[in-house]
């Protein structure tokens, strides 16, 4: 709380001149940060749209695939076992790639193939059109599983970044409040302080002047014969 | 010798001709089918086939039915009546029946080599193995170290030792690519049962050359359909054309050289039997594909012989529309579990 981390000074104008500039400086940045925060949800908010339209996809696109393996096991029989006995390598790999977004990393998966479709003859006696198209069909769906992934990791990754600012954004407009009050209230006892003295200083001359020990300096202006003036 | 069959044939096989036609009564007809495809959920898909030749054969299966676990049951079982024919049978029939087994053999075979050449756990493998490609040196594979001790332990004493002969020696064994290995054996397999049935003369070969001939042409056709784009080239795919159709020597050669499915139908306007089942194909998703055309004509030549007494060929002819039933139930299981129905009838019915 701003009670905890009262800057000790001495309140004169040019403190207050001081603090002033460091008010307006708070209050850029802060206007900064708002920036930041805005740019950052809506990203979010474009994010969000598009995981819910992958996903609906990646469920049409699941039941496609799931079914097309009931089609190929009805033409070509139980290929199951082909096709675990011949895993090695993994053809579709995953690069991670970085994208900044108002100075917040976001990671993008890219996928890319790798080396020959080991399966090419697979069902070649019988069966091959239905294994085709549920290669195909397997591929786009590991291909949006891919795209889910990296939208998910996105998402939550902004999620933690709009937190936080939003938090320093709180926290500066709060430090603002406290500090513009801080102002007034310095103001306020310089003001008050002035006066005194100045109501002190007054007292004195009055003093001063009853003791008849001080004269008035001449008055320019209250003056109306001015005695240099040869013309009137 | 003429009439020689109607006058052995039953001393030997009657009782078991017999007891395979019984059981080819019992096939699912139209109506079952029609039940089946109403089905909503996995549960009342049982309740139906219970009705059926199948009987209570899921009664001891917990909750929740999968299709896999109706599949596997629908396979112990057929497997169970192919034993019992196999074990009642005399020669020649039980000849006939090794022949039969030899298909399933060859896969086991393949994925038995595969997988100790990688190194997998053998029992996995022996738990995945076609039930009717059984042998008895199966559990000898996990002995062997090398590929030739493999060779030697398993193939040269199971009835699949001749077909390893044709195609190679076994120093090509973890080289060749596994599915032409596969294609290879089968067609040496193919032409050594075309063979057989043909000695056997009779009826038997009556029945089962026109089809083992089909399978042959068959088989000729679709390595073709699918090679086209991969990296198999033109002499390699002319090497697993199997010999014993009615496409060789002349098709076989001209398919060969086909590079896409027009150039194939051309090939097929010299054959009148194909040329229909070509023009029946349609294009795009909407149609039949080239692969239903053919497994509906296995189905009507299956079903053809049964129309003939005496012979060999029913037994072959009732697996085959057994799996094929097999097949129609489980899509029918899929398309339900999935509820996706849009393609629910697209089952090959059996008349």
């Amino acid at each position: 709380m701003s009670g905890k981390d009262r800057i000790e000074i001495f309140p004169s104008r040019m403190a207050q001149t001081i603090m002033k500039a460091r008010l307006k400086g708070a209050q850029t940045g802060r206007n900064l940060l708002k920036k930041k925060s805005d740019a950052l949800t809506l990203r979010f908010r474009q994010i969000l749209k598009k995981i819910i339209e992958t996903k609906m996809l990646m469920g049409e696109v699941m039941r496609e695939a799931a079914f097309s393996l009931a089609e190929a096991k009805f033409t070509a029989g139980d290929f199951s076992t082909t096709v675990i006995q011949n895993v090695n390598k993994a053809q579709v790999k995953i690069r991670a790639k970085k994208d900044n977004v108002a100075g917040v990393t976001l990671p993008i998966f890219e996928h890319y193939h790798e080396g020959t479709d080991s399966y090419e003859l697979t069902g070649l006696a019988r069966g091959g059109e239905q294994l085709a198209k549920l290669k195909r069909n397997y591929a786009k769906a590991v291909e949006l599983l891919v795209e889910l992934a990296s939208l998910q990791t996105s998402f939550v990754t902004l999620d933690e970044a709009i937190k936080i600012t939003n938090r320093r954004v709180n926290a500066i407009e709060h430090e603002l409040d406290e500090r513009e009050r801080e102002e007034f209230y310095r103001l306020k006892k310089i003001q008050e302080k002035k006066k005194i003295l100045k109501e002190k200083t007054e007292r004195e001359l009055e003093k001063r002047k009853v003791a008849g020990e001080v004269t008035e300096p001449a008055n320019l202006l209250a003056e109306e014969k001015d005695e240099d003036l040869l013309f009137e | 010798m003429l009439g020689s069959a109607e006058l052995c044939f039953n001393v030997d096989h009657g009782y078991l001709e017999g007891l395979v036609r019984g059981c080819k009564a019992g096939l699912l007809t139209q109506q079952d089918y029609l039940n089946l495809v109403q089905c909503e959920t996995l549960e009342d898909l049982k309740v139906h086939l219970q009705t059926t030749d199948y009987g209570n054969f899921l009664a001891n299966q917990t909750n929740p039915l999968t299709v896999s676990k109706i599949d596997t049951e629908m396979r112990r079982k057929l497997c169970g009546e192919f034993e019992y024919f196999r074990n009642h049978s005399l020669e020649p029939l039980s000849t006939f029946f090794t022949y039969m087994t030899c298909g399933y053999m060859i896969d086991n075979v393949i994925l038995l080599v595969s997988g100790a050449l990688q190194k997998k756990s053998v029992r996995d493998l022996l738990g995945r193995c076609h039930p009717l490609g059984r042998f008895s040196e199966m559990e000898a594979v996990n002995i062997a170290d090398t590929p030739s001790d493999l060779f030697h332990a398993v193939l040269v004493e199971t009835p699949l030792a001749p077909f390893f002969q044709d195609c190679m020696s076994e120093n090509t064994l973890d080289e060749l690519n596994i599915e032409v290995l596969r294609n290879k054996l089968y067609k040496s397999y193919l032409e050594a049962f075309y063979n057989f049935c043909k000695d056997h003369g009779d009826v038997t070969a009556e029945i089962m050359c026109p089809i083992l001939e089909f399978e042959a042409d068959r088989r000729a056709f679709i390595i073709t359909l699918n090679s086209f784009g991969t990296e198999l080239s033109k002499d390699a795919r002319e090497a697993l054309y199997p010999t014993c159709g009615q496409l060789y020597p002349e098709g076989l050669r001209l398919l060969a050289q086909a590079e896409d499915f027009e150039q194939m139908k051309r090939v097929v306007d010299h054959y009148g039997v194909y040329k229909p089942l070509f023009e029946a194909v349609g294009d795009g998703s909407g149609g039949k594909s080239l692969e239903d055309v053919f497994y509906e004509h296995e189905v009507k030549m299956n079903v053809l012989a049964f129309t003939r007494q005496f012979h060999c060929g029913v037994f072959y002819a009732y697996t085959k529309l057994r799996e094929q039933e097999m097949r129609n139930i489980v899509w029918i299981a899929e398309c339900i579990s999935q509820r996706h129905r849009t393609k629910i009838n697209s089952y090959i019915p059996i008349p």
